[in-house]
């Protein structure tokens, strides 16, 4: 299932969710040439994840949903472009677990 | 010293910082346009540190120089409800807690000579401290300044005590986005959370986003007052908050806005 929110999607995958750009955020800010993870492994709804600076804007991106960080992008590091990427392969964020799922099922259908 | 001889001895001071440029005669320049020559130096001088005498100099002339206009306190203001107030007019005119500037993502300040910003006004007549102080806050932040969030740091020369910092978003041709419309609520609301956890009592917004970031006005009015009202009902705080705006079109757009839906 693929909800949005907080301008992601948020895909309920076998091992968690994988937090990934929608394309509406992509042509908002542009090319992205910088990105810097936060420290934090448990996120509270509305918790910075990552600093972007792109070509349109600097952006904090934000947790949509409370949870635990069990993968980073660490490509995004890098290639901070690949957030410009189709392929949520590519352009994915990170990987939550411990989500409420009652929280999830809340979020806006895609 | 006079007006005179404290701009010439700050001009020359910043001319001295940049030993590559050759600068006009200050000769035969009225005191306006002298204070124009010393703005533009100010706008471009990188965040560098300065004597104790240039700043000695430089805070006697502005804390005179600022204070030349009347200073437009609360009460002089129109209000439209205890915490809502507008007032027309330059922002540094204002003898608030604090004022907000829309600045840009270096938060360091307008470093266009001369150019009629309020990130240009504000800082030039807060004094180079001001990019100084944004400069170490950014430094130790390590990277630029997202869009809506807030900071703070004194006033330094200007009539409030603080000066909040807050960028807005940038409407390109793309037009307003639900992205965008969400950065603006969330400058607003970052600088009254700002103004409340430093315990101002009174805080004076400019015209975020509209003007040099293309926010359509009458959409951006609505916005910043939805947003305050909301802070205010959900928090209770006891902010004074005052929409200063600077254009006729702004006024009209605040004062209907305000009068038909409080």
């Amino acid at each position: 299932m693929i909800k949005r929110a907080n301008f992601l999607f948020i895909e309920q995958q076998d091992d968690g969710y994988l937090l990934y750009m929608t394309p509406e955020l992509q042509d908002d800010i542009g090319t992205v040439g910088f990105v810097e993870f936060v420290d934090a492994d448990e996120l509270e709804v509305g918790d910075p994840i990552l600093n972007l600076e792109a070509s349109k804007t600097v952006l904090e991106v934000e947790a949509p949903l409370a949870g635990k960080i069990i993968a980073k992008n660490d490509h995004l590091n890098s290639e901070p472009a690949l957030l410009n990427a189709a392929d949520k392969n590519e352009n994915w964020i990170v990987k939550l677990t411990d989500v409420d799922s009652s929280a999830f099922a809340e979020l806006e259908d895609e | 010293m006079s007006y005179d001889t404290q701009l010439i001895t700050l001009i020359e001071y910043l001319q001295k910082e940049r030993p590559e440029k050759h600068f006009p005669s200050l000769s035969d320049l009225s005191i306006l346009e002298k204070w124009e020559v010393f703005r533009g130096l100010c706008n471009e001088r990188k965040p560098e540190p300065v004597t104790d005498v240039f700043l000695e100099i430089q805070n006697d002339f502005l804390t005179k120089w600022n204070r030349e206009e009347t200073l437009i306190t609360m009460n002089d203001m129109t209000a439209y409800t205890p915490h809502l107030y507008l007032w027309q007019g330059d922002i540094t005119h204002l003898k608030v807690d604090g004022i907000v500037n829309a600045a840009n993502s270096t938060l360091l300040g307008c470093t266009r000579a001369n150019h009629d910003c309020i990130d240009n006004i504000i800082h030039t007549k807060a004094g180079v401290q001001l990019r100084l102080t944004c400069h170490q806050l950014m430094t130790e932040q390590g990277r630029s300044e997202p869009i809506g969030k807030a900071k703070i740091t004194p006033a330094f020369n200007l009539p409030p005590t603080f000066v909040i910092h807050t960028v807005g978003p940038f409407i390109d041709a793309r037009g307003v986005t639900p992205l965008r419309e969400k950065l603006l609520r969330d400058a607003y609301y970052a600088c009254l959370q700002v103004a409340d956890e430093h315990g101002l009592s009174s805080i004076a917004f400019p015209c975020i986003s509209t003007g040099e970031f293309q926010f359509p006005n009458k959409q951006a009015a609505e916005i910043a007052l939805e947003t305050v009202k909301k802070y205010i009902e959900k928090t209770s705080s006891q902010l004074k908050i005052v929409f200063n705006v600077f254009k006729d079109e702004d006024k009209h757009i605040y004062e209907s806005l305000l009068t038909e839906g409080v």
